[in-house]
């Protein structure tokens, strides 16, 4: 709201997915695949192997082409599309590691010349000075790799710099270790899997085997040691926030199990290549690396994803707002919003004032505001979608805003803007349904339960709702009247007598046999 | 700490102070984009030539012979002026992100598209640089193409770089479409300006090919006489025609503006005063170094003069900046805390990447005669 908030219909979250999911792909490539080739360069002279020689010829101009062009422009790209996207944070960090950026920036000169140099020089220079630039190539990449870890990891894990703000605390970082080793893991596995491509076309089935076993030499270490060096990553986050991939975030959870598969499943196509190397095809390779992608893409939204509801953990929320207030914040925190309007503290609000007119396209400004980056109205995480598949009615629907730091595990920022703002979004966000609500699933408990519990609770027995739940069903009923009188920041949703009656009726069914819900502790629930 | 802006649609500047004082990023952002607009205009230039070569090719074998030579050292131009351009987009959303990133959003789809354009050119200027012998013909086209794509990148980013000091023409702008199509054609400057830029880089892609006579006078005395002909050549008209555009670009500018280059600013001024005498002593000294065949009077002493040329322009460049921000815009908005714990080591680390890049260069065999003719 600082900025104005780029409108794209499908939602701009998905062209920082295709623009970064690429790039990294690509980057890691760039720093494994310069130590292998220059160690390739070494082993195939050193054995006087011509062929594997001109191979490596070919795949250098392979590994330019696609590194110093996609992979730069991808890289520059990222920035371009984040300024876009989350200019606050962009704009935090830039300022707090703008020195980081800038020494990034010389290794990436560097690695830019020596690749090139690299390239046109396999013809013309003596072997050992050849190499040196391989070698400086790889040198300046991977400190690029390095650099730029310590500012991705600070997004995740800024630590203590959130108190005292000095560079180093926010660079090493708690993650930046784990990162650092698990990232250098994969461009050390993406080295063995590109040569697969550049190998299968090969004629000399000969030759294209030597090249797969080389590669598996890279690979299938690499994959096997990213599976400590995941948990040790894993480890460093906090556990509050990777909770969200055990369960109660859909898309965090699905990713983490897809990172995991994913990653075994290229482990065993890298397998099948080594045992079967002469009759390497070219689609096989594409499709292993197509895997990887998939694999590491998955990791990538992981990460990403945990750290919701912050760009920059307890710094930044995703919507641009601060998550508390400090000099200089421009008013743009929630405990602010809420307490002079958005309307008033946005800098990029059309109107100013509600009326008994303009109710929705208010609506529609504050849902861009707050919502957008990372909602859209109709197409990826659309709010029309969210609201008619949980059949939530417009009072539901204002109930719920108050209530989304809760939902699922707390990767939403509270809505912050005064009541009648609240209103105004609710009444936009109605507008944006195009069905009645189905009165017949209020009689079922189970759908009760998943369209108006499970965004905060889980179906699981050590959960407040069964915890805290009375034993007897009527009082348990009579105890959903007033939700807030059960937990202050519950949403005030209000069921009639069938649904709540229902409700507890399916909860008690799922309790487990034997463990009738304990006294009242649903205080505890805050954490989730 | 925030001087109240003048309108209300101005972000408020980042909550992170400074970590250098403001002269130190000012110096860096103008010095980089100076380096980079150098090689984007030896790229586009370059780019041109070799186009317009092509197209003059037939029977002038010579011509087709320049296409080849000069079209294979476009991606490695462009290389450079990405990688150079890298540092002064750094420096300018350290300084002016308020007014960058607001404009970017404005135009969010040209500016998105940029890169898709540039990869597309990228990998076509690649293909003519390995094809440009073998299928002249398609090469040509390619050529074109990937010039065309580049010419249209410049485009919009003029259009940003004019709608990002113009922050009154933003809210009307985006509330008509939030959905990031706009650009900034209803600003007068904007046609001019973008032809002042690609005008100046014709004229430094007739320099590349002077260089490149040069490098090759000694071996290949009748292509770099030729070469030399066809780029001092283009220089002189480039730079000529320099006069009219750059007269159109400082009638566009509203008065108080156009008066900064004209007394009320005295850097501006006399920035402006060496430009222009520049450019004019270079147009002479071009067609002396043309009539006498002096390869060195033209390699050395015209490119220098430009160097010294665009140095101006490219300070003229950000005071013009700072003159469209002044009511919105202070220096001393900023907190400031300089990073010493990691300042000095960015200092000591582009020395040392200067060095070794020279060094690289060197064993390559870049600064001696009988360097290797690349590939």
């Amino acid at each position: 709201m600082n900025y104005p908030v780029w409108d794209v219909l499908f939602g701009s979250g998905l062209l920082i997915a295709l623009v970064a999911g690429l790039h990294v792909f690509v980057s890691h490539f760039a720093v494994g695949g310069g130590l292998f080739l220059v160690l390739t360069e070494r082993k195939a002279r050193r054995a006087n192997d011509p062929a594997l020689l001109n191979w490596l010829k070919a795949h250098t101009r392979f590994f330019v082409l696609l590194t110093v062009v996609f992979g730069a422009v991808s890289g520059v790209g990222i920035w371009f599309t984040i300024g876009l996207i989350s200019p606050s944070a962009t704009s935090d960090l830039i300022h707090i590691f703008v020195w980081g950026w800038a020494i990034e920036w010389v290794a990436f000169f560097i690695e830019i010349s020596a690749a090139l140099l690299y390239l046109y020089g396999w013809d013309k220079l003596p072997p050992k000075l050849h190499e040196w630039y391989g070698w400086i190539y790889f040198l300046a990449a991977f400190f690029s790799l390095v650099v730029i870890n310590g500012i991705i990891t600070f997004m995740l894990t800024p630590g203590s710099w959130i108190d005292v703000h000095k560079f180093w605390i926010g660079f090493f970082n708690p993650t930046y270790l784990p990162s650092a080793f698990f990232r250098t893991a994969i461009c050390l596995a993406l080295a063995g899997i590109y040569a697969l491509i550049t190998a299968s076309v090969q004629k000399d089935a000969e030759l294209k085997a030597r090249i797969v076993r080389w590669g598996a030499m890279w690979t299938v270490p690499s994959l096997i040691a990213l599976v400590p060096l995941g948990w040790w990553y894993i480890h460093e986050i906090p556990a509050s926030l990777f909770l969200s991939a055990r369960g109660p975030m859909p898309t965090a959870t699905h990713f983490a199990s897809s990172a995991w598969i994913l990653l075994a499943v290229t482990f065993v196509l890298m397998l099948l290549a080594v045992f079967t190397p002469r009759r390497l095809h070219l689609v096989f390779a594409v499709v292993v690396a197509l895997v990887a992608l998939g694999a590491m893409d998955s990791f990538e939204f992981v990460r990403e994803d945990v750290r919701k509801p912050f760009v920059i953990e307890n710094y930044l929320y995703d919507n641009s707002l601060y998550a508390s207030s400090m000099p200089g914040d421009g008013g743009f925190t929630v405990d602010n919003l809420s307490s002079v309007g958005v309307l008033h503290a946005a800098h990029w609000i059309n109107q100013r004032a509600i009326t008994a007119g303009n109710q929705v396209e208010v609506g529609h400004e504050i849902f861009r505001v707050e919502c957008q980056s990372c909602h859209t109205p109709d197409a990826y995480r659309g709010i029309h979608q969210l609201i008619e598949q949980r059949q939530w009615n417009p009072a539901t629907v204002s109930a719920m805003l108050t209530g989304l730091s809760l939902m699922h595990n707390g990767v939403m920022p509270p809505f912050a803007g005064t009541d009648a703002e609240r209103g105004a979004l609710a009444a936009y966000l109605n507008s944006l349904q195009t069905i009645t609500p189905n009165p017949a699933t209020f009689t079922n408990g189970k759908l009760m339960f998943e369209n108006h519990c499970s965004m905060c609770h889980q179906d699981r027995p050590d959960d407040p709702l069964f915890t805290g739940l009375d034993p007897n069903p009527q009082v348990a009923a009579d105890s959903l009247k007033d939700l807030t009188s059960l937990f202050p920041l519950m949403p005030d949703i209000k069921l009639n007598q069938t649904q709540r009656t229902s409700l507890v009726h399916w909860l008690n069914t799922q309790r487990p046999a034997g463990k009738p819900g304990a006294a009242s502790s649903s205080a505890t629930q805050g954490g989730n | 700490m925030i001087s109240p802006s003048a309108l209300p649609t101005i972000p408020t500047i980042d909550p992170n102070p400074l970590p250098a004082p403001y002269w130190v990023l000012k110096l860096l952002l103008v010095a980089t984009f100076y380096l980079h607009i150098l090689a984007m205009n030896l790229m586009l230039g370059g780019a041109a030539l070799a186009l317009l070569a092509r197209l003059t090719s037939k029977g002038n074998p010579m011509r087709g012979r320049i296409f080849v030579d000069v079209a294979k050292k476009v991606p490695t131009l462009l290389a450079a002026t990405i990688t150079l351009g890298i540092a002064p987009l750094l420096f300018v959303q350290v300084i002016y992100g308020q007014y960058f990133y607001t404009s970017t959003i404005l135009i969010a789809w040209p500016w998105f598209l940029v890169l898709a354009l540039l990869v597309a050119a990228y990998y076509g200027f690649y293909y003519v640089a390995y094809n440009g012998k073998r299928r002249p013909g398609a090469a040509g086209m390619v050529l074109f193409v990937s010039l065309a794509l580049v010419m249209l990148i410049g485009f919009i980013y003029t259009n940003n770089f004019t709608l990002m000091q113009t922050p009154a023409r933003w809210a009307a702008k985006y509330f008509a479409a939030p959905s990031g199509w706009s650009l900034n054609l209803a600003d007068p400057t904007l046609i001019p300006r973008y032809l002042h830029f690609m005008t100046a880089a014709v004229a430094v892609g007739g320099l590349l090919l002077v260089l490149l006579a040069l490098a090759r006078w000694k071996h290949d005395r009748e292509y770099a006489e030729y070469i030399f002909q066809f780029g001092g050549k283009a220089f002189q008209f480039a730079t000529m025609a320099q006069f009219l555009v750059g007269v159109w670009f400082l009638i566009s500018l509203p008065r108080d503006l156009r008066m900064i280059f004209m007394g009320d600013n005295p850097v501006a001024t006399a920035m402006f005063g060496t430009g222009v005498l520049g450019a004019l002593a270079s147009i002479f000294l071009m067609s002396e170094a043309l009539r006498k065949q002096n390869i060195r009077m033209a390699a050395f002493g015209v490119t220098g003069i430009t160097a010294v040329v665009i140095l101006c322009m490219s300070i003229m460049r950000d005071n013009l900046r700072d003159a469209y921000l002044k009511p919105y815009f202070q220096p001393n908005q900023f907190a400031v805390k300089t990073q010493w714990a990691v300042f000095p080591l960015f200092l000591g680390i582009f020395v040392g990447g200067v060095i070794l890049w020279l060094v690289m260069l060197k064993r390559y065999g870049l600064f001696t005669s009988t360097r290797p003719t690349e590939e």
